[in-house]
């Protein structure tokens, strides 16, 4: 565990001093994905401005579940989530082969050479906006920030659990970065508390596809008034995970080295 | 998040919103619905990548492979977008606009046919040319990814893409009037509907494309001084 973690570190430190090769950039872009990530939030704030709600949220109620989402990302894309870029290059140019030759599981070396170290501005952008909400809000019990800890962390399997299933398909569906567009959208309705939405499209992002976990059901455990299918979303997070490492060795078995 | 499959969930949520009222800033749920199927149909068929593919060749060296070729990079890079366009066009922007038709019922037909597409040429041009721009600092930058995601930003942004200027304050209404991005993407969609507005702002369709001209051929200018200097810096170390 302890090997695991120090080559880990040493895979972020390499991330970090590559991405230092061109400093400017670096830190323009970190800033960058902190504004970006700020836009959904933005949008929230210009329709409560405006005099419309998202029914029965109050904006910081509403800013809360968007906050949780951008924390949930903001720690998902820099540590791991990068397996799905990583992967898709690899296997483009051919360089895939050589994680498979190395004395470790390809999982954890693609997790390690796919540190995104400029992602870490998603992290910040989240961290402030969960601060900013949380503090213009009742503070949570005790009890609901553990419901929230528990969730939370079933958060990021379910990020993992993309992030496999979209390198998995990086695997056999060569080049092709649209699969960031589409998980993107999916995910977006994650960002609104569910309860707004028709019921079937709650019971889609609830129980059939883990969206509503990314952000909604979380945050609204931490406010004390959880989402409807609470024990269902975690159900499926569960099952989600352990599908798509099913996913990812099944993929690689199909893996055809192009020959670099 | 790209703005390009953001009209799904936008549908999604403006419906919430609408649940309890019918107007909002002066526009129904299906004007709504309308300005974000516009906005979307206009991204699909002007969608341009001349910057991620002119730094990445020139970081990687490639480019010089380009100066070897006897036409011109630009007019490469310019007939390669036309290409993928024709192509986008069948697989992004049809499905777009039957998904609207079919499914929400909503038309996305131009007011005025001739100007829409008028503006949405220059747009075409216009995108490019910026995205060009964009592309030939990386002469200077090398990597020039933090520029580029700092610009599309502040183009979707301010063209209107994620949301209608309108709801924006009076007081950023007005910066937004006085900068370009608007003739990217805002102009051609209020072309589009047919009736231009901005910070209290309105102005006939004609004089809103005959601007955008002006902006097109002020950005051909920059782009051709950008090149000129940016040439001289090229090494081509690594192809």
């Amino acid at each position: 565990m302890r090997n695991n973690i120090r080559i880990y570190l040493q895979g972020a430190k390499t991330a970090l001093a590559t991405r230092m090769a061109y400093r400017a950039d670096f830190f323009m872009s970190m800033l960058i994905m902190l504004l970006v990530e700020m836009t959904v939030p933005m949008i929230t704030i210009l329709i409560y401005q405006n005099g419309a709600t998202f029914p029965g949220w109050d904006m910081y109620e509403a800013l809360l579940i968007q906050g949780v989402f951008l924390l949930g990302k903001g720690i998902a894309a820099p540590f791991f989530f990068g397996i799905v870029w990583n992967t898709i290059e690899r296997v483009q140019n051919g360089t895939f082969d050589l994680l498979l030759i190395k004395p470790k599981p390809v999982l954890f070396m693609a997790i390690v050479t796919g540190f995104d170290a400029e992602d870490l501005g998603k992290l910040v952008g989240g961290i402030t906006l969960f601060t900013i909400a949380l503090s213009r809000l009742p503070a949570p019990s005790l009890g609901e920030w553990l419901q929230f800890l528990v969730l939370f962390l079933l958060t990021l399997t379910v990020h993992f659990g993309y992030g496999l299933i979209l390198a998995s398909l990086g695997i056999v569906w060569i080049g092709n970065y649209r699969l960031y567009e589409i998980f993107g959208s999916i995910t977006t309705f994650g960002m609104y508390p569910a309860a707004i939405f028709s019921k079937p499209v709650q019971t889609v992002i609830t129980l059939l596809l883990p969206v509503a976990i990314l952000g909604s059901v979380p945050a609204t455990a931490l406010l004390g008034r959880p989402s409807a299918g609470t024990l269902g979303a975690v159900g499926v997070a569960i099952l989600f995970l352990l599908f798509s490492l099913g996913f990812w060795r099944w993929m690689l078995k199909k893996y055809t080295s192009v020959g670099g | 998040m790209s703005v390009r499959s953001f009209f799904l969930t936008q549908i999604f949520i403006w419906r919430a919103v609408y649940a309890t009222r019918t107007t909002l800033n002066g526009l129904t749920l299906e004007q709504m619905l309308t300005y974000y199927g516009i906005a979307t149909l206009i991204g699909c068929l002007t969608y341009d990548s001349t910057d991620w593919d002119l730094q990445w060749s020139i970081r990687t060296g490639s480019f010089l492979t380009y100066l070897l070729r006897p036409i011109s990079y630009s007019f490469l890079a310019f007939a390669q977008k036309i290409g993928h366009r024709i192509l986008a066009f069948w697989v992004e922007s049809v499905p777009v606009f039957l998904i609207f038709f079919f499914v929400f019922k909503i038309r996305l037909v131009p007011a005025e046919p001739a100007w829409a597409l008028l503006s949405l040429g220059l747009s075409f041009v216009l995108i490019f040319l910026t995205n060009y721009c964009i592309g030939i600092t990386a002469f200077w930058l090398t990597k020039t990814e933090g520029i580029r995601r700092a610009f599309l930003s502040l183009r979707d942004l301010s063209a209107g893409m994620l949301i209608p200027l309108t709801f924006f304050p009076e007081w950023m209404q007005k910066i937004l009037f006085y900068l370009p991005f608007q003739f990217i993407t805002y102009v051609p969609t209020r072309v589009f509907i047919g009736h231009y507005e901005l910070a209290g702002v309105s102005l006939p369709i004609p004089q809103v494309v005959a601007l955008q001209f002006v902006a097109t051929v002020v950005m051909y200018a920059v782009a051709r001084v950008l090149w000129y200097f940016g040439i001289k810096r090229f090494t081509g170390v690594g192809a």
